[in-house]
């Protein structure tokens, strides 16, 4: 009887192990569940739409947007500011069943309606008004950005959608922007087990059909994904789902490749990387091209996300794993080195998220809350707290305490997987189901708060943070403070360069070197006019018998 | 003797349920580590239950091979792999996945072997011809390689630049001298996936200044400097390779250039870790090159 109790616990203790990481297989529906859809009608009797439509590469002025037919036919998509009239339309007369049509020539900042179809019907539209894109902002606008972060979702099971329905209620309830969700950010392993089409159908563009109509999604590779793509011929459903920018084109450096690329929104810079099957090595593609971009970029903000955990102890040890560690090694000091300000990973099922780090490097073992200095494992006289206002008080970065990042490994989107959850680098480690949500305003002070919630499946908030930013609106002098000469002076008004040499001092030449160093005009006077000159920044180098000056003027 | 025979009969039902249960047990014990090594030890504890419920199946040898392989561990993934092939898994999928396992193990002879089984299965397959160059490569036979590997530049549909990257790294090993088809492997990348990729214009600017075309490859320090928004970076490098080159006037031109600019910078910028190296780079150079002038 001891015996047989024995095996029941165990197989008990088995059977709830294979509760939190089983998938649930659940029939490829596709068309007809879109037609439950409020408000949205799709009720073509020739051509049945099976997936989508969903957008893709969001910039100030296009957008890209996919969706499945069941049969070859025309693309064609009607947009317009008005849900009334949608007098705008791009077609693509070629016969396909995987659409994808770029919207562009929009306006940054603005919502417009579409529905889409074929030359002889419409497909797919919203009459209540759900089916929209709201353009991204022009760079560098300061505004509220909501963004809903998703690690590890692609269970398919009732978890993923606890979680899903759980944001629905938050993101209709908010106080602010209600109903307003900027972007979605999927942090890889979106569909279980290995990436298939079909698990995508069912794990994603089931599950978030109704977002997906009205909100741009990303994505970096999970491992899961990689195992039926291939980021080395760039092949596979992952790659042939999703269509990301690889030439710059919504704002980031061009990385000419969809394994990492980036992007601009509003204020902020998102640099995607690929921790799974490209080169984590210093000096490799993607190192020259995350360095490049990010010393690139003028954002007020700067995120990146990639899969494996920098930082983890839940179902994947940062310590063990390789990926972990050379991500960890090799490409967070170049990216804190230049401001980096949030990490958000997946890959271990659980939430945890770090205290505010800076040059942490090493295994968790090695890590000290108390160390703070520059290059120390946490930053200011508050990283070793809790992040909270209303608590420890908020990270804080000021244009001269520019270092401090907070790292998050959230990948319980789908399930939870437990783990050690002890990471000395982590103010919190839970075991529970959620997603989180990255919300920046302004401060009502001239800077801005980065805020990250960390929402249950329950509709609870277990964990929050702010990174305060000041000095946001403190920009350089135009004509570069730094560069004060006391041998020249530019009158910008008379378009002229002054010289103030010694008494002493007799003037040999004057000459001037453009931007990209090219002599571009010679004097030998004092004064001199420089009204022709075309605008940037020139070296003027002014010769005396005495000595040389090599001065910068910026000319306006 | 009935006793016995009870007894026994219990001890072999005992052995049933035990043998019945041993799948079971066998997960349990797996998963205790699961914790410590994530979903793909998991997968492999799972494919391991799998094994013992059916020894004789290759396919799920070649499955927890695969995984084996993916978790770095390669010898129990190349087990898998021979014991699927034992079992008769002819799938040319396995012989691609052996040379993959030799590749990353440096057995490049092997390597080549396996790799060719699976040539003579698919002797179009383009991720076979290039796994193929690699291993060509790592044994310095560099015509092998550049041949298989112009196959793959030719045949491949999504092109990457670690693509265009290793091609052209191909072609200088197989003559250090032949920078011209290097660039132009280089172009090609650049016609195929955007002018700007950053990965083929740092490696064009590599060669260029390798190759000592020198006013060519300060044009494209120019290139660098007009096409991005920071230019201090840039700017700085240029001096570098301008200090290298001996013109130390143009390097301190190009120095002061990049000071103009950092000084143009946002404070925040100006203060990362990043920039206050820079700028004592910046200093640094200067004082060498002033030294020269």
């Amino acid at each position: 009887m001891i015996r047989n109790n024995i095996l029941v616990l165990m197989m008990l203790f088995t059977l709830h192990s294979f509760s939190q990481t089983s998938i649930v297989d659940i029939p490829n529906v596709s068309a007809d569940q879109g037609a439950n859809n409020f408000g949205l009608l799709q009720n073509s009797p020739s051509v049945v739409i099976e997936r989508g439509p969903y957008l893709q590469s969001g910039t100030p002025t296009s957008v890209i947007v996919r969706w499945r037919t069941d049969t070859a036919t025309e693309s064609v998509v009607n947009y317009g500011t008005l849900l009334s009239s949608l007098s705008l339309n791009e077609t693509s007369t070629d016969l396909t069943t995987e659409h994808e049509v770029a919207l562009s020539g929009l306006t940054p900042n603005t919502k417009y309606y579409f529905n889409i179809g074929n030359k002889t019907e419409v497909l797919s539209e919203s009459v209540t008004g759900d089916m929209y894109v709201i353009t991204a902002p022009a760079a560098g606008t300061k505004q509220f950005v909501r963004a809903w972060i998703l690690g590890d979702p692609g269970t398919a099971n009732n978890n993923q959608r606890e979680v899903r329905d759980a944001y629905y209620d938050y993101v209709a309830a908010a106080p602010t922007n209600q109903g307003k969700t900027d972007m979605m950010l999927f942090l890889g392993d979106n569909a279980y087990n290995t990436g298939k089409d079909s698990e995508y159908q069912n794990a994603f563009f089931d599950v978030y059909d109704d977002m997906f109509k009205k909100s741009v999604a990303w994505s970096c590779l999970g491992n899961h994904d990689g195992d039926s793509a291939d980021s080395a011929t760039q092949s596979g459903p992952y790659y042939d789902i999703f269509t990301f920018p690889t030439a710059g084109e919504a704002g980031g450096t061009p990385s000419g490749t969809e394994a990492y690329y980036s992007f601009d929104y509003a204020n902020i810079h998102f640099i995607i990387l690929d921790s799974h099957q490209s080169s984590r090595d210093i000096g490799g593609a993607m190192y020259n091209w995350a360095q490049t971009d990010i010393q690139n970029t003028t954002q007020d903000w700067i995120v990146t996300l990639f899969h494996h955990p920098a930082y983890s102890k839940g179902s994947h040890d940062s310590d063990f794993d390789h990926r972990p560690i050379e991500m960890r090694e090799n490409l967070m000091p170049m990216l804190e080195a230049n401001g980096v300000d949030l990490v958000l990973n997946g890959h271990s099922h659980s939430y945890e998220r770090s205290y505010f780090l800076n040059g942490h490097q090493g295994f968790a073992h090695t890590f000290n809350p108390d160390e703070i200095s520059k290059g120390g494992h946490t930053v200011g006289a508050t990283g070793n707290g809790d992040g909270k206002e209303d608590g420890d008080g908020a990270y804080q970065k000021t244009s001269v305490a520019t270092e401090g990042a907070v790292y998050i490994t959230t990948g319980s989107a789908g399930q939870i997987s437990g783990g050690d959850l002890n990471h000395q680098a982590m103010f919190l480690s839970l075991n529970e189901l959620g997603s989180c949500i990255l919300e920046i305003e302004d401060d009502g002070m001239g800077g801005q708060n980065l805020t990250v919630k960390f929402l249950r499946e329950n509709d609870e908030i277990d964990d929050y943070f702010t990174i305060n930013k000041s000095g946001i609106n403190l920009k350089a002098d135009a004509k570069g403070t730094e560069q004060k000469s006391v041998v020249l002076f530019y009158d910008s008004d008379k378009g002229l360069i002054n010289l103030n040499l010694d008494a002493k001092e007799r003037l040999k030449k004057v000459k001037f070197y453009n931007n990209v160093g090219n002599l571009v005009k010679k004097s030998k006077k004092e004064s001199i006019n420089v009204r022709k000159l075309p605008k940037g920044t020139y070296v003027i180098e002014i010769t005396t018998n005495k000595k040389t000056y090599n001065e910068a003027v910026m000319i306006e | 003797m009935t006793k016995l025979f009870k007894n026994l009969g219990t001890n072999l039902g005992t052995i049933q349920v035990f043998k019945r249960l041993l799948p079971i047990l066998t997960f349990f014990m797996l998963s205790v580590q699961v914790f410590a090594h994530g979903d793909l030890s998991m997968r492999i504890a799972e494919k391991t239950v799998a094994i013992s419920e059916n020894p004789d199946n290759a396919e799920l040898y070649y499955e927890r091979g695969l995984l084996y392989q993916q978790h770095t561990e390669y010898s129990n993934a190349l087990e898998d792999y021979h014991k699927s092939q034992v079992l008769g898994n002819t799938n040319k999928a396995l012989h691609y996945r052996i040379a993959e396992v030799h590749y990353v193990t440096e057995d490049f002879k092997k390597a080549l072997k396996s790799i060719g089984s699976y040539l003579e299965l698919d002797s179009i397959d383009v991720k076979g011809k290039k796994l193929e160059a690699q291993i060509w490569y790592n044994l310095g036979a560099y015509k092998e390689s550049l041949k298989a590997y112009h196959y793959v530049m030719e045949t491949m549909v999504d092109i990457r630049p670690e693509d265009i990257l290793e091609f052209a790294d191909i072609i200088l090993a197989e003559n250090k001298n032949n920078y011209n088809d290097a660039l132009e492997a280089i172009e090609f990348g650049l016609d195929q996936l955007g002018p700007n990729t950053l990965s083929l214009q740092l490696k064009k600017l590599d060669y260029l200044e390798d190759s000592d075309q020198r006013e060519k490859a300060l044009e494209h320090y120019n290139y660098f400097i007009v096409e991005y928004k920071r230019k201090e970076f840039w700017y700085y490098r240029k001096a570098e390779y301008l200090a290298k080159m001996d013109r130390p006037q143009e390097s301190n031109i190009s120095l002061k250039l990049a000071t103009a600019t950092i000084g143009q910078l946002d404070d925040r910028f100006k203060n990362m870790s990043s920039i206050i190296k820079l700028k004592e780079q910046i200093k640094s150079l200067e004082s060498l090159n002033n030294q020269r002038l």
